[in-house]
């Protein structure tokens, strides 16, 4: 048993030592295979097995670029969802103003906003009758200051005719602040 | 050894026992959540009649009657649990060893099944690519011409998302004529056969991945999970049947052939003509190309590059004329696109912009040309060219004014391969920034 084992010792030895052997001196297929990489081209142009030394610094501002980079677009990313969501409670009241305002109870209507945070200053548009939607003479409300209770106050207004996109050229028997506002003509 | 150190030791023993005893049971927690929120998704999209599912044949009947519609809010949920159970089982993956290699390609494999079997999930593209193979094969229009527009009267022409219907196919010749085949089946046959070529494509590109980690010494089960379990992949790619994942596939293709074949000059050849090939079917993928190039600095990819790119060329020319190869034409103009979900805009936004302007497409150009100059700097000297590919995709994808989830999936199964663990964190780190950014209904929804 003992010699058995002995015997296999040795063997595990020799074999690992061919490996090494194998693996440091370089065999004839190993010789083609550099030769094939490149072993022909001078030794700027070969290729490389692991990076040239003296890059730590190079990857240290990268990963310091990086984490700049990341906590930036974290920023932006974050900054965007609280403005969606500002926008988005905005549109929840504005819907809901316009209902009570006109005593329909659509849900085809349509909000038009400053969606960039410039004001809160929103339109929002909506059939006079029951139709699909633009179908029918349209009445559009200016939404402007904070949520209160769910809504928030009209100013001002204008109708528009069927099928028209709110274009100024297209408001009429517009009323509250409209025209002092510049959202309409005289 | 002190008695102090002794009992230290003995507490350590102890508390790293009860963690490896605790670790697969966690990990089988996990997985359950994962399969569970899939199997949410796909049961309530089943029902149709929901913004996150594009109108569509009925192929998901059979599931109907399970779920409910499918709202933004149960999907955001399902989304946001599917996203933790996943980081914690890339942690348990790779920090405790806890999961079997077996229950790994179950996991993957249920995921799959029940995205097989469901609907289409949140994209109309699909709509698109079957839209363009019917222009071609039934009504003898060149896909490369014209949009779907020009085939009103095609059953197909309904399902196009409403954005698209003038747009020309901007993917590659050699998709379109893959695509073929598929047009005289109708519909709903071509559907089946688009998901079942994302399925296909998608498994392997998996069994790639597996190939290519274990070729780079690195552990294959937690790069299987990292790719095959991932939130946007599973929901987005394989839900959406995008054709990024046939992309994906040749990518990995090519990779895997560079580090079977490290000596042979064919392999470099082949793998360098599987990045063109990969490229005739979405024109991303051809990053890879100079960073390969760089790295093998021999003459093979060259000519195996070249004469794919002569042979694809041709080919396109010939099925679909001078439009099919413009490339260059198609990536231009998608590039003037913009989404809300790209960071530029969000960027833009934070600045007090209103969005981005052409100014701002050039400085994100300049932007993306430095990263991959200082990439191609380093692959000269040395670092990993399946990284500095991996850093050219994620910053295609980040720079982008066209930002969509199943664009950052691209550097994704190169990330898991190259040792470089930065490009990981950094393409999970985006992923999780896109999955906030989906977030806002749920703060204050919309009724």
């Amino acid at each position: 048993m003992n010699d058995a084992s002995a015997h296999s010792d040795a063997s595990a030895r020799s074999d690992a030592s061919a490996r090494s052997d194998a693996a440091t001196r370089p065999n004839a297929a190993t010789r083609r295979g550099r030769r094939a990489l490149g072993g022909g081209l001078p030794a700027w142009l070969r290729p490389l097995d692991a990076e040239q030394p003296g890059l730590g610094r190079t990857r240290l501002i990268e990963t310091t670029l990086l984490l700049l980079a990341g906590l930036f677009l974290a920023i932006a990313t974050v900054d965007d969802v609280v403005l969606q969501t500002h926008v988005n409670n905005r549109l929840v009241a504005d819907l809901r103003t316009w209902r009570s305002y006109t005593g329909h109870d659509y849900h085809n209507v349509a909000p038009e906003r400053d969606i960039f945070g410039h004001t809160t200053r929103d339109f929002v548009c909506g059939n006079t009758a029951p139709g699909p939607p633009k179908e029918r003479v349209q009445i559009c409300l200016v939404m402007t200051g904070p949520i209160i209770h769910g809504r928030r106050a009209v100013h001002a207004g204008w109708y528009l005719p069927p099928k028209t996109e709110d274009l100024l050229r297209y408001r009429y028997a517009c009323f509250g602040s409209a025209v002092q506002q510049g959202l309409c003509r005289e | 050894m002190s008695a102090v150190a002794a009992s230290e030791y003995g507490g350590s023993l102890h508390r790293t026992t009860r963690a490896a005893r605790w670790a697969p049971a966690l990990a089988g927690v996990c997985g359950l959540l994962i399969v569970a929120a899939t199997a949410e998704i796909v049961l309530d999209g089943a029902l149709g009649h929901s913004s996150l599912i594009p109108r569509s044949p009925d192929i998901a009947g059979w599931l109907t009657g399970i779920g409910e519609r499918l709202g933004y809010r149960v999907f955001l949920i399902a989304l946001i649990v599917f996203s933790f159970a996943y980081v914690g089982i890339l942690a348990l993956a790779w920090t405790r060893d806890a999961i079997s290699k077996r229950w790994a390609l179950v996991l993957v494999g249920a995921l799959h099944a029940l995205i097989f079997a469901g609907p289409i999930l949140l994209s109309t593209d699909v709509f698109s690519y079957i839209a363009y193979a019917r222009m071609g094969v039934e009504h003898g229009i060149n896909p490369y011409l014209h949009g779907p527009s020009s085939i009103t009267g095609d059953p197909v022409y309904h399902y196009v998302g409403h954005d698209w219907k003038h747009v020309a196919t901007a993917y590659g010749p050699l998709y379109t004529l893959l695509s073929y085949p598929l047009a005289p089946l109708g519909v709903t046959g071509a559907l089946w056969g688009m998901k079942l070529e994302a399925l296909l494509a998608s498994a392997g590109t998996l069994a790639l991945t597996w190939r290519c980690t274990r070729a780079r010494g690195v552990d294959p089960v937690p790069a299987l999970l990292a790719v095959g379990a991932n939130p946007l992949y599973v929901v987005y790619g394989l839900g959406g049947a995008h054709n990024d994942l046939i992309m994906l596939l040749l990518m990995m293709a090519a990779v895997s052939l560079t580090l079977a074949g490290r000596s042979s000059i064919g392999h470099d050849g082949l793998a360098a003509a599987t990045v063109v090939v990969g490229a005739l079917v979405k024109a991303t993928v051809a990053a890879l190309l100079p960073f390969m190039i760089l790295s093998r600095r021999r003459l093979a990819p060259v000519v195996g590059a070249l004469a794919a790119l002569v042979l694809g060329a041709l080919i396109g020319y010939a099925a679909f004329g001078i439009h099919g190869i413009d490339v260059v034409a198609a990536l231009n103009r998608d590039a003037a696109f913009v989404s809300t979900d790209s960071f530029p805009t969000e960027i833009a936004h934070l600045l007090g912009k209103p969005g981005v302007f052409p100014v701002d497409h050039d400085l994100l150009k300049a932007a993306l040309v430095a990263i991959v100059l200082h990439l191609m700097w380093r692959t000269w000297r040395g670092y990993d060219w399946v990284a500095a590919s991996g850093w050219t995709l994620l910053a295609i994808a980040v720079t982008s004014t066209w930002l969509l989830a199943w664009y950052i999936l691209w550097p994704l199964p190169l990330a898991v391969v190259t040792r470089d663990r930065r490009l990981l964190v950094a393409t999970l780190a985006v992923q999780a920034l896109f999955v906030v950014h989906q977030m806002a209904p749920l703060l204050a929804p919309v009724s």
